[in-house]
């Protein structure tokens, strides 16, 4: 039993060795404080980011491109919760929760211990997620290779659904914005016989909608857009100032928080696992789970470090976990690991159940550089809240065009095409039009990304099955997922019955 | 939010039958040796029936509430910054071939801080020049990254 996890033990003491060296560590080191910076910024957060620097990355090896883009990744969750605890503003979805005690505790005077205990539960997180990675990785690669194409198929489909029904308030319209995503996934070649479709004779099409071009226009421009939509007394924020001897926790303080970092790893760690947007679920889950077993569920909401400690703690574990069904079965969950992907792809490496066998110094060396990256941004990031705060001080009428340029000039990076400029527009008109009426965009993001793998599953198992649809159903692990993801399809529907039956029950009564 | 809603879904419906309408001109093929045309038809089709019933939703939850006004309270200033904001980008797109990088980042910046409101000329020429110099030096000399030159020839 333990052979392999000794070897595992083996791999990722290399794995450091790999991401130990000087260049790693400065790319590293670079990706953290970048993400961070663009975690702090308005109007851009690391779904834009990460796609933004992906040009950065072209000559760099994929190892050292992974290694890069995974730190502005969880260097932008730690910036998200920087902006959510001094300005009451969350940098990205996950930092919701943090902004309701964190905010609460920088009012109080408090905003350094809360800095403080976000990077240091996110590091004892992370040095936890790490053995978790280690033990459950290969084990679940090697069941993952007895995935066939029917398996992949049903597992992207719950994928999808359990995505649509956890992001937005509607699950009838994000599953609109995943099929229209899969539709304009097809434009382009053809995944299996490699016929042009849909491209009429232009040739930007022929290598079909880039991702990151979607990327940054929904994200980074359509958010933009929606700020610059709002009326001018709201582009101006108050910051709170940060004092640089507060920045360490007490005692007492880190005596509460411990025992919610550990609960929100575990949670954080389980909820990565699944399919979604782990880290929202996965703060949610950790702040209502400390209330209910505080002693004094009163203080929640008035600046427990609890409610601060746990969320952000179960982000990064969560985060951290999504790497394994990113690497080992080759399907992202969320749109941040989406666009790690096609950074993947872009560096030719294809992850799936062979890839921790064959490139194991990519995996591990990835796995020990978010080691590395957390104990970064403990030790860095932390004395320079100040800069980062100062940051925020910045006018947004000043941040928000040096956004956009960054956004345009970024963008010309990837394939030095004016096309792709006009695409960020389109979609950062869309992504606009989108937040208006309610649609959201990481069904749409992770529907261009996955779309040709899920075309090439689809069609493979008939090829097999000679156009049986049975084929999905027969396999005990491709119904496994199917019947999870009716069960999802079907329960809102349930509730919304239940909800109107006990309604009529009480207004009847 | 009601009639963009509507606006939308029909879109959404009218792309999803377009879509269907296109992928039937190519090869769609059989369940057991599929097609090119056949993944988007399918999806085409699915897309229409979830705008479909989008639209129904819409309908049925109209009739039930028809005095539910959602009417939007929105400053026309702020519609008009976000006009002149896209007409700024959009002119950035068209000519940064034609004017170069350099010129193109300044004009782009300088504009887009006076639509947002940096009315001083001064602070205003000051931080676009810093802007495009920066970002100049940065992705052109630094990052060695091919930018387009225009007629100014930078």
């Amino acid at each position: 039993m333990g052979g392999w996890m000794f070897e595992s033990l083996q791999h990722l003491i290399n794995g450091f060795a790999v991401a130990g060296t000087i260049q790693n560590l400065s790319y590293c080191l670079l990706g953290a404080f970048v993400g961070t910076v663009i975690g702090v910024l308005p109007g851009i957060g690391p779904i834009a980011g990460i796609a933004l620097l992906i040009p950065a990355t072209y000559g760099l090896n994929a190892t050292s491109a992974i290694i890069m883009l995974s730190g502005i990744y969880y260097g932008a969750m730690y910036g998200g919760s920087t902006t959510s605890i001094l300005l009451n503003v969350p940098g990205e979805t996950a930092s919701v929760i943090t902004c309701i005690d964190g905010y609460r505790m920088a009012q109080k005077g408090r905003a350094g211990q809360a800095l403080a205990i976000c990077a240091i539960g996110s590091f004892i997180a992370g040095t936890i997620a790490i053995f978790g990675l280690v033990f459950l990785a290969p084990p679940l690669a090697d069941a993952a290779l007895a995935f066939g194409p029917p398996e992949f198929f049903s597992l992207m489909v719950l994928g999808f659904i359990v995505l649509s029904n956890v992001t937005g308030k509607s699950l009838l319209k994000s599953l609109m914005m995943a099929v229209f995503g899969l539709i304009i996934g097809t434009i382009g070649l053809d995944p299996v016989a490699g016929d042009a479709r849909f491209t009429y004779g232009s040739v930007s099409l022929l290598s079909g909608i880039e991702f990151v071009a979607v990327a940054i226009g929904l994200f980074g421009i359509g958010e933009i857009l929606t700020n610059v939509s709002q009326p001018s007394e709201l582009l101006d924020q108050k910051v709170i100032k940060p004092r640089l001897r507060e920045l360490y926790p007490s005692l007492q303080d880190l005596k509460k928080s411990i025992g919610a970092i550990i609960r929100g790893t575990g949670i954080g760690f389980g909820v990565g696992l699944v399919p979604g947007p782990a880290p929202v679920i996965a703060t949610y889950a950790s702040y209502m789970t400390e209330r209910k077993i505080s002693k004094h569920p009163e203080e929640f909401g008035k600046g427990a470090i609890e409610g601060v400690a746990g969320p952000e703690s179960a982000n990064n574990a969560a985060c951290q976990a999504a790497f394994i069904p990113l690497f080992v079965l080759g399907i992202p969950f969320a749109p941040p690991t989406a666009i790690l992907l096609g950074a993947l792809l872009i560096h030719g490496v294809s992850p799936g159940p062979l890839m921790i066998g064959q490139h194991p110094e990519l995996f591990w060396g990835v796995v020990a550089s978010m080691y590395i990256g957390n104990l970064i941004l403990l030790v860095l990031n932390l004395p320079l809240v100040p800069l980062f705060a100062n940051i925020l001080r910045i006018p947004k009428r000043i941040l928000l065009p040096l956004v956009i340029l960054f956004c345009i000039t970024g963008m010309f990076t990837v394939n030095n095409s004016i096309f792709d400029i006009w695409m960020i527009l389109l979609f950062g008109v869309l992504g606009f039009l989108m937040r208006k009426w309610a649609y959201e965009g990481a069904p749409l993001l992770l529907a261009l990304v996955l779309g040709p793998k899920l075309e090439t599953a689809f069609r493979q198992s008939l090829m097999i099955s000679r156009g049986d649809f049975g084929v999905f159903i027969n396999r005990p692990i491709s119904m496994v997922f199917l019947l999870a993801t009716v069960i999802f399809l079907v329960f809102p529907i349930f509730k919304a019955l239940f909800k109107k039956i006990r309604q009529g029950q009480i207004s009847g009564a | 939010m009601k009639k963009g809603e509507i606006f939308s879904a029909l879109v959404l419906f009218l792309f999803g039958a377009a879509t269907v309408i296109l992928s039937s001109k190519m090869e769609i093929g059989t369940f057991r040796k599929a097609g090119t045309g056949m993944f988007p038809f399918f999806l085409g089709i699915l897309l229409m029936v979830l705008s479909g019933s989008l639209l129904l939703k819409i309908f049925f939850k109209n009739k039930k509430a028809p005095n539910d006004d959602e009417s939007e309270i929105e400053a026309p200033e702020a519609k008009k910054q976000l006009v002149l904001f896209l007409c700024a980008l959009v002119l950035t797109a068209l000519f940064f071939d034609k004017l170069g990088y350099p010129l193109t980042s300044f004009l782009l910046m300088l504009s887009l801080l006076r639509i947002l409101g940096i009315k001083q000329w001064g602070i205003n020429i000051l931080i676009s020049a810093v802007a495009a110099a920066g970002s100049y030096f940065l992705f052109v000399q630094v990052l060695n990254i091919p930018m387009p030159k225009g007629w100014i020839g930078i």
